[in-house]
């Protein structure tokens, strides 16, 4: 869910971006790290990169008739961690702008921090917690990707709120009336999107576990004790 | 999906060979004027302009503009309704407040507040089409560079666009199977197959990404892609074109500020 061009007034606009620019600036620093380290992971994060651009350019089956896309920050946040997943996010943000006309770029600050910083944080905070439980790895998966996709879809709400308050109630009331008509779309959007990326996450287990091995997503013997129950 | 991608347009666009530099300063510089103008005429202005350059300049088809606006437009109506719903002020029309703290009013104030955000909405998003339309983005990358961005990112964002493109294929291949094969015929299975779609896609973009970092090896990666930067400068009447645009949109958004539709 992205706020589209001309939306945000000028000084929003502005503050979003100044928001958004030292969490890019932390990405980036990590980024530097992970490449001095281990070159070969560049093509790699390029290929998240890519699968993130790709899925949120599919349209999700939707109980509501309305156009939706996934997000995929979720599984992103789980592989790469979180501000990694930043920078990511900026650029596909960009290139979907640029290539889909979805998002804007005076509105790009306010879209890197729902869907680029928001969202893969609270998705790789409830990753976090439920790692090292006896959580299943697939309901994990679904907890992080439907976590990452309602925050997203709140601080979008909430973006929009500060930008226009309402004139009875201020920002408050305003929140709730885009979270109340963006919950027609975004709540079922993030359950389907839960599902399927858990039955994406089992995909991969059952066919290239060793990906999410290399990654160290999860202990190997989780790993290995869900390929077992995969049919 | 594959046919929406609006790069492949810009690749032949009659404005490919313009100056970048000039083509960004245009879009930015109208988005920017549309921010600032407090009236909705001006970004209206820029709209109708930047849409009669790029069909009548670039020679992009008008069908191929309309399909842009389709899916941002979809979000922009909610978004405008609720805007124009909680912004008080001025005539009421209609009233409804079911709690203390929370009413919807349609009020002359916020009508034209909501008329104002869809005027920059289509000023932004046609300033957005006018780059996407006429510059490919490998024309971007070169800008990144001299822009001093991080080789760290422009190198990300590279391998990201080209990684777009070898996926996009193995989408559409494994989609079409997917169709041929009833796979999206009820709700149920749409779930499933669209699942072993991103799963499928998630495995050969690995392995693409691993066959990437082989072919790079043997060529003797150290770090860093080089990036053809070829521009040609900007051409005397297309700097005055945009000078001109600009002051005029201006002007309007100056004389016009104080003009309501209702």
């Amino acid at each position: 869910m992205h706020i589209m061009e001309g939306f945000l007034p000028l000084p929003w606009a502005a503050f979003w971006w100044a928001v958004a620019l030292p969490c890019l600036g932390f990405g980036i620093y990590q980024l530097k790290r992970i490449l001095s380290a281990d070159r070969e992971a560049l093509p790699l994060l390029g290929v998240t990169g890519g699968f993130i651009f790709i899925l949120s350019s599919l349209k999700l089956p939707s109980v509501t008739g309305s156009c939706s896309h996934p997000t995929g920050t979720g599984l992103s946040a789980i592989c790469f961690g979180p501000f990694i997943t930043s920078v990511i996010c900026a650029i596909v943000l960009l290139f979907q702008s640029l290539f889909l006309a979805h998002g804007g770029l005076s509105t790009l600050g306010a879209n890197i921090i729902s869907m680029g910083v928001a969202g893969p944080v609270a998705g790789w905070v409830v990753y976090r917690i439920l790692r090292d439980t006896r959580v299943h790895v697939y309901l994990t998966v679904f907890c992080v990707c439907a976590i990452a996709d309602l925050v997203t879809y709140v601080v979008t709400s909430f973006e929009l709120a500060l930008a226009y308050p309402a004139a009875v109630g201020g920002v408050a009331s305003s929140f709730v009336s885009f979270l109340g008509i963006f919950a027609i779309t975004q709540v079922p959007l993030a359950i389907v999107e839960g599902i399927v990326l858990a039955l994406v996450f089992k995909y991969i287990v059952t066919l290239k576990p060793e990906i999410l091995i290399r990654l160290r997503v999860f202990p190997e013997e989780k790993i290995r004790a869900a390929a077992g129950d995969a049919p | 999906m594959y046919e929406e991608i609006l790069e492949d347009i810009a690749h032949n666009s009659a404005l490919r060979e313009t100056n970048t530099a000039v083509k960004l300063a245009t879009g930015a510089g109208a988005i920017l004027l549309c921010l600032l103008s407090p009236g909705f005429f001006a970004p209206l202005f820029v709209a109708v302009t930047l849409v009669l350059a790029l069909v009548l300049l670039a020679r992009v088809d008008i069908h191929t503009l309309l399909h842009v606006y389709m899916a941002p437009a979809l979000f922009a109506l909610f978004s405008i309704a609720v805007i124009v719903l909680v912004s008080g002020g001025g005539e009421c029309f209609w009233r409804w407040q079911p709690l203390p703290w929370f009413a919807l009013s349609l009020s002359r104030d916020g009508i034209n507040q909501g008329v104002l955000v869809l005027a920059r909405f289509a000023g932004g998003t046609t300033a957005i089409a006018f780059i996407a339309l006429t510059t490919p983005m490998t024309d971007l990358f070169a800008v990144m560079k001299r822009a001093r961005v991080p080789d760290e990112v422009t190198d990300l964002a590279m391998i990201i666009y080209r990684t777009i493109f070898v996926i996009m294929a193995h989408v559409v291949q494994v989609y079409r199977a997917q169709i041929m094969r009833l796979g999206y015929s009820t709700f149920r299975e749409s779930v499933r197959s669209f699942a072993t779609l991103c799963g499928a896609v998630f495995i050969a973009s690995w392995e693409a990404g691993e066959d990437l970092v082989r072919a790079m090896e043997a060529r003797c990666y150290d770090g860093k892609f080089a990036v053809l930067g070829r521009d040609r400068p900007p051409a005397p009447l297309s700097v005055a074109a945009v000078a001109l645009f600009f002051l005029t949109t201006g002007a309007l958004a100056v004389t016009t500020a104080d003009i309501t539709l209702i």
